[in-house]
Order: structure tokens, then sequence, then C-alpha cells
């Protein structure tokens, strides 16, 4: 096996809402980490943390209420939460980009296409290129993400959803970042067109060696694009793992089997659904101990107790006290 | 067994600019047997909450006939509609743009029965508004609250509850769970089938997910540009498509499997304008079966057996 390069280690990541009713735990201590061409999707429902934690990485949180109570985001080893105002900026869009869920309201009405591929390849134009370089850049970012470039001087509503996004995907990759977040990057878009641009992200992958985060909550997505996984409930990353070891794997998390049980299966006919009993909790209002206890099917006083034992196999982590007891059995 | 809800010819033009049409519904023939489900699938703009609209007669149609318990519905006058109204009724996509924000959970469930002055007395209303929370799962305590108190799963509750006041024979549900979390889909989706199984209820199902359609839907229309491209029992369909798009559409389903699909086929291109389009098959300019008999005249639907039509060219050859 090649030597692997960590690119991205978040450690330890806590983020809170500080509103004046309540104190929101929206990311309560999060570690995982990414390597070089890797992806790494990110799963879990509404308020489960996903778009916080992306927000963290590029340091984009509301700046009235979001607060970052601690760990480290190393990305090649340095520190992103130490760095200064300008050296974010820095950052951002020439080595970490991310493309937003919608790309509908991702783009400004106002300028063509071409200017807005262009803005972000002028700021951060460090090595002096002229203008004629800069625009073939444009040309080539429009033929890569499968646009013909005569269309660069069309406004965005000339174009239709899956184009837009396509023009977001070449905004976020002008600078040939190394690191591209996309939150929920094919949520918006139909079928036939999230399958077009799910392998436009492959390609691209392969051809520029980007490593990715995805965030989405479809699990099919995930079993498409991803190498690694990790689903995320309140805050938390409650199970983590390769691909396989989520897919194939034996041992899961309650909410992963739930999870998984409440999609509709299309090779079977089932009569009722399995849903997750229950809502998320309020992460203004977390429950004590495990956080998932009060829906979860395999309850007991212990889960309410303390913080769950965390099993490991290999990369395989799964948050449950379920495991604790086979390993006391054996 | 008789059709609840049947449509003839149905067309519903939109006006752009000066004499051009945007055919959003365009000659749509459809039947729905009381206590079934018919799901619509399709991209977005293809017609399919168009047609819903029009079903309900929210949206007047340009031509054709939509016939419901036997009575045309297009033609008949304002009197005669405001009583099947009643019976014909619909949950909507959004729960957090659909339900008035200024209103409590009891105004917002007891607003049709006040509106159609279905009980006198104030007492009854409230009885008949608990029932209903009752019947969707939704606890007694919030009947004070505002929608904004709420996730998107009560919400959603919200509006079964007021769809079902009535005591409708027929709901279109369009994408009622698209934008609920998959947890909380499952939940509203189980409840819409136990109340199809309580009160007989004959539900249009418009949705563009296709593992939702197939678990809820008896018949399932596949819809392209406002056309009806092909019509099966949902089994049928799913184990064997015939048309092209139909082909595409389920093999663009991604599945939680691994290594499920490496080799999908993809449909070039995007949807074509729906503004006079001209005559022919409609998936023609994306269709890799394209030939020089899809253009030029309308590709009628064909039956090729089990209750499955197709408005292909290549079908039944």
């Amino acid at each position: 096996m090649e030597e692997k390069k960590t690119l991205l280690e978040i450690k330890d990541l806590e983020v809170i809402y500080q509103t004046d009713e309540a104190t929101v735990h929206a990311v309560n201590g999060i570690n995982f980490s990414l390597n070089e061409k890797e992806t790494i999707g990110l799963v879990g429902e509404t308020g489960a943390g996903k778009t916080t934690t992306a927000l963290t990485i590029l340091r984009l949180l509301p700046e009235r209420t979001g607060r970052i109570k601690g760990g480290q985001v190393l990305f090649r080893g340095e520190n992103l939460l130490d760095k200064s105002v300008p050296e974010m900026r820095r950052v951002r869009g020439a080595e970490i980009s991310i493309i937003f869920q919608d790309p509908m309201t991702a783009l400004n009405p106002a300028l063509t296409v071409g200017d807005q591929v262009l803005e972000s390849l002028e700021i951060h134009n460090t090595a002096g290129k002229s203008k004629q370089e800069l625009n073939a850049r444009v040309d080539e970012l429009f033929n890569l993400v499968g646009i013909p470039a005569e269309r660069k001087a069309e406004y965005p509503h000339q174009f239709s959803g899956g184009m837009k996004q396509r023009i977001v995907i070449a905004i976020a990759l002008a600078c040939a970042p190394q690191l591209l977040i996309a939150d929920e990057p094919t949520t918006a878009l139909d079928v036939t067109i999230q399958a077009q641009v799910l392998k436009l992200m492959e390609n691209l992958k392969e051809e520029l060696g980007t490593s990715m985060i995805i965030i989405t909550h479809d699990l099919g997505v995930v079993a498409e694009t991803c190498d690694k996984v990790a689903i995320m409930y309140a805050g938390e990353i409650v199970e983590a793992g390769t691909v396989e070891d989520i897919f194939n794997g034996k041992e899961h998390h309650p909410y992963t089997v739930g999870l998984f049980n409440a999609i509709p299966n299309l090779d079977e006919k089932e009569e009722r659904l399995r849903p997750i009993d229950g809502l998320m909790p309020d992460p203004a209002n977390l429950p004590q101990g495990c956080k998932f206890g009060p829906r979860c099917p395999h309850f007991t006083e212990a889960c309410k107790a303390q913080t769950p034992y965390i099993y490991e196999e290999k990369e395989h982590r799964i948050m449950c006290n379920l495991f604790k007891k086979e390993a006391a059995d054996e | 067994m008789s059709n609840l809800v049947e449509t003839v010819d149905l067309k519903k033009y939109f006006t752009v600019g000066k004499n051009r049409y945007l055919h959003a519904v365009d000659g749509v023939n459809l039947e729905i047997p009381e206590g079934k489900t018919l799901g619509v699938v399709g991209e977005s703009g293809c017609g399919k909450s168009t047609l819903g609209r029009v079903v309900m007669g929210l949206l007047p149609a340009t031509s054709g006939q939509i016939n419901f318990d036997g009575q045309d519905i297009v033609s008949c006058s304002k009197k005669e509609f405001k009583q099947v109204r009643r019976k014909v009724q619909m949950i909507f996509q959004d729960p957090y743009s659909s339900l008035d924000p200024r209103m409590s959970i009891y105004e917002l469930i007891a607003e049709p029965l006040i509106m159609n002055k279905v009980y006198k007395d104030k007492k009854e209303v409230l009885k008949r508004v608990q029932n209903l929370m009752d019947t969707v799962g939704l606890a007694e305590r919030y009947i004070n609250s505002y929608p904004h108190e709420l996730d998107g799963g009560r919400r959603q509750r919200i509006g079964v509850a007021r769809a079902l006041a009535l005591n409708p024979k027929f709901i279109v549900c369009d994408e009622p769970v698209s934008a609920l979390d998959v947890s909380i889909q499952a939940q509203i989706l189980n409840l819409l089938m136990d109340m199809q199984r309580d009160l007989g209820l004959t539900y249009m199902f418009i949705t563009h997910n296709l593992a939702v359609v197939k678990h809820i839907s008896d018949v399932i229309m596949v819809m392209y540009l406002g056309q009806c491209v092909e019509i099966a029992p949902a089994d049928e369909l799913f184990a064997n498509p015939k048309h092209p798009y139909t082909q595409a559409l389920l093999d663009a389903i991604l599945k939680p499997v691994i290594g499920s699909s490496k080799e999908r086929k993809l449909i070039r291109g995007e949807v074509t304008s729906p503004i006079d389009p001209p005559a022919g098959c409609r998936f023609a300019g994306r269709c890799e079966h394209c030939r020089p008999e899809c253009t030029g005249r309308d590709i009628r639907l064909v039956d090729v057996g089990n209750e499955h039509k197709v408005a292909c060219v290549l079908a039944g050859s």
C-alpha cells in the first residue's frame, strides 16, 4: 500500500451558536482525518452539524453567533483556527473551496458567469498572470465542466439548474484547490442531472487529484462517490469508517441501522417503512450521555449516565455502549 | 372497480409573450380507480405539479375533461364545483411555507371546517380538530402552538390533517415528503398509507423520488414535457421499463449499495423547452435510439400488455 499523506485533520472540534435565548451545541467534539485524493462523506439529517463543520473549516461561521469553543483544524499540518483574517482569505478559494447546496442562490444574478469564474482567479492571481492568460483559464474551466465557452457572457438566469451547478463547480475549481467541500451538491437537482454532476465530480477528482468532503443525507450519493464515511448525529460522529465498513460491515450504530431502514427499498416489496422513532434532540438542550439514547431501541440506564463506549476496529469507529457489553462477554 | 378520477385529453397551456404557448400539460389521459394510488414521476418542469393543480381545479384546464365520480368538473358550474371541491384536497410540498405562520394549529386545522360551515357548534369543531390531530399522530398539547414551534415532520402532519378535515375521497399529494429528512419521510409515508387503508382514500402522488413512488403507488405514470410517456403498474414498470426515458430515470437512481452501478448510462443534455414544442417525440433530442420516424408526428401510447402503455416507436417491435 502506498503511503498516504494526511491533508486535513480535525481534532476535538467544538462549535456553538450563542444567541440571547440559548446556547446551541452544533458540533460537539468531532474527530476525523482526510488523506490526499480521498473523499469523505459526512452523512446525517438536518441539524446534525454537517454544514457547521464545513463552515468551521473555512472559518465562515456567522460572526455574531458562531463560536469555536475548542479543537483544531489542521490543514497540511497548520491549524486554520490560528490564522489571521488576511491569511485565511488566501486559503479560501485557492486551497480549500466550497460548493454550496443551492446553485440558484450561490451565483450573483447581476454578473455574467464568465466574470464570476474570473473573479476568484483575479483575487488569487499571485503569479501575476496577464488578463489573457486568466481568460484562457476561464475557457478551459468551462470546457472542463462541459459548458461551451461561448456562453460565458451570459447571466445565471439563462442557465438551467444543472448548468448553474456546473458553473459553481467551475468557480470552486478555478484555482485548483487541494480540498473541495461540497455541501449537498446534488440535492436541488433532478436525478438524471444528479447523475451527470456526480460523474463530472468523479472525473475531476481523478484528473486533478482533489480531496473532497461531500456533505449529504443521501446514502446513495455516498455509496457512489466516497472512500470514507462519517455518520453525524446531534453534533457528534456516531459512526465512521471506510465505505465498506458502513455499507457492508456487520457492526453498526443503531442510528445508522435506522437510517438504512427508513429508505424505501427498490428491490423488495415492504408494506411499511421502519422510521426511527422520535425526533432529533434540540441542540440547545441535548440529552445526557448518548445523544441518540431517547430514540434508541437498545437504550439502557447506562447510556444515560456517561458518554458512550467507543468501539474500534481498524478504521471503523462506533460510539455505542452495545459493543461494550460484547467486549465484556468475551 | 370504478374510476374515481379520469381525465380525457387534458391540456393546460400557459401564454408566454405574444401568441406563444408553454405546453405544461399536453393531452394527458389518466384513470385512478377508487382506493388506489397513481404515482406521477418526472423531472422538474415536466408538468407534474401543473397536472396535480389542474386535476384539483386550482388551475383552469385549457381543454379536455376531468371526470370526478362521473361528473365533469371542467365544464360544471361554480356551485356544482363547490360541492366537488370538498371531496378533493391537496397536501403541499413544503410544510414550511404552506402554513400561515400567524395561525395556531387549532386555527389551521379548523379553517376548512369553518369555511365550509360543517358544524354549527364551536365545541363540535374543537372535537373534530382533536380527533384529526389524534388521527395524524399530533399530541393534543400542540393545539395552541404555532407552526414555527414544530419541526418539519409535525408540520407536514398538520398539512395532512387539514387535507383530511372535510372527509375527502381524493387527495393530490404534491411532493409531500421531499422537504423532509429520511427518518421523518418514512413516518409520513406510513401515515399516508394507513390513512388510505382506514379511510379508503384515493391518491395522486406526485414526486421525483423513484424509491418513494414505487413504495406507495399501485400504478405509475412517467411524464416528460407535459406528456405521459409510459404508464404501468408499479412492479411492472420497474421490472420492465420500455421507454428510453424511463430506462434512463431508473438507471440514474443511486442505490445505497456499494458498486451497484458503476456502468451507468447517462442521458445527455437536459430537458428541452416546453414552449411550442414541435410535433413528435419530445424526448427525441436526448434519446440514443432516435430515428427519423420519431419526429414529425405525435407518438401515441401503445398497449404492450399487462396494463402497460408506452409512447415510443420502439415499443411493440
